[in-house]
């Protein structure tokens, strides 16, 4: 995994890139920026997976799988929208002095992050381990749905910078080859690496839940 | 998909040195404000540096959590060593 990403960020930086105005070198972000919003989404999916089978069996593992997978892709989801102001700041907005300019798919991306962070709130609001898991579990699996709304569907249909907006083409029609070389291993690579992450913490939270019995982590 | 295809037509026709059919030259207006220092940096080396940026953001990210969930295992270690001392003490 380590040697993987290694190799992206190598390939990143020393392969070609088609040189597009505005963008210059900058396009290489794709393989950066990008994928940190696909860890995100994986790391919804196996969080909701593992909220909705804790509604079904009831241990406590589930729960805490759930947790630490949308700790680490909410983590991930910051540093997505980081990357992405400053990938902005000095491209499109360069001569400005814009960070934030209220792109659809920007800020639907910060109100997702925000809609996980009332989830650790709500988490941290309660202290039985047990009720805390099954109400934590329900607004995970509210939380999850509304991201294919939010990241997916709504920015499509408003006009933005970004691709596959209105008036923008779509990511596949306008990405170079050589681009997508790069592009699909780093997304394995970064979900790869949420993967390391996150099972790190479901490890340390067991060993939490054996000594106090209370995993939160 | 033809607006694309348009797109690139127009810039291959356009073009004086582009190297793919990707490539593109801008034809708008620059802007308006002179760079100021920190983006006359950013700005150089056409624009390398803001992907160096976004790169160590997510470098600097990871390691960050990485030290985050360090300083919960030496949590779990200290109350560990409480607990064998304690159990020690009922000797």
């Amino acid at each position: 995994m380590i040697v993987w990403l290694s190799v992206v960020i190598l390939a990143g930086f020393l392969l070609n890139v088609p040189r597009i105005n505005i963008l210059e070198h900058t396009a290489r972000n794709l393989y950066f920026h990008v994928p940190m919003w696909f860890t995100m989404m994986a790391a919804v999916f196996v969080s909701a997976f593992h909220s909705l089978k804790f509604l079904q069996t009831g241990e406590l593992i589930r729960d805490i799988r759930a947790t630490q997978a949308a700790r680490v892709g909410a983590w991930f989801g910051v540093m997505g929208l980081v990357t992405g102001i400053f990938w902005a700041r000095f491209t499109w907005y360069a001569g400005t002095k814009v960070w934030w300019n209220f792109d659809p798919r920007q800020t639907m991306a910060a109100l997702q992050i925000l809609i996980y962070g009332a989830y650790f709130v709500l988490r941290s609001a309660l202290h039985d381990p047990d009720k805390r898991a099954r109400i934590a579990a329900v607004y995970n699996l509210f939380a999850a749905s509304t991201v294919p709304f939010l990241l997916y569907v709504i920015p499509r249909q408003m006009e933005s910078l970004h691709p596959g907006a209105d008036g923008n083409p779509a990511f596949s029609e306008i990405t170079a080859p050589i681009m997508r070389l790069v592009f699909y291993p780093a997304i394995i690579g970064f979900i790869g690496l949420f993967w390391v992450l996150y099972t790190q913490r479901v490890r340390v939270a067991w060993i939490k839940l054996r000594l106090t019995r209370d995993p939160e982590l | 998909m033809e607006q694309a295809m348009q797109a690139v037509q127009d810039s291959l026709r356009n073009a004086e040195s582009v190297a793919t059919a990707y490539d593109s030259i801008w034809g708008g207006t620059s802007p308006a404000a002179a760079p100021s220092p920190l983006e006359q940096v950013m700005l150089s080396n056409d624009k390398l540096f803001v992907v160096l940026v976004v790169v160590l953001i997510i470098w600097f990210g990871v390691i960050f959590f990485l030290l985050r969930t360090d300083r919960k295992i030496s949590g779990l270690e200290r109350s560990i060593e409480d607990r064998i001392y304690e159990q020690d003490d009922e000797l």
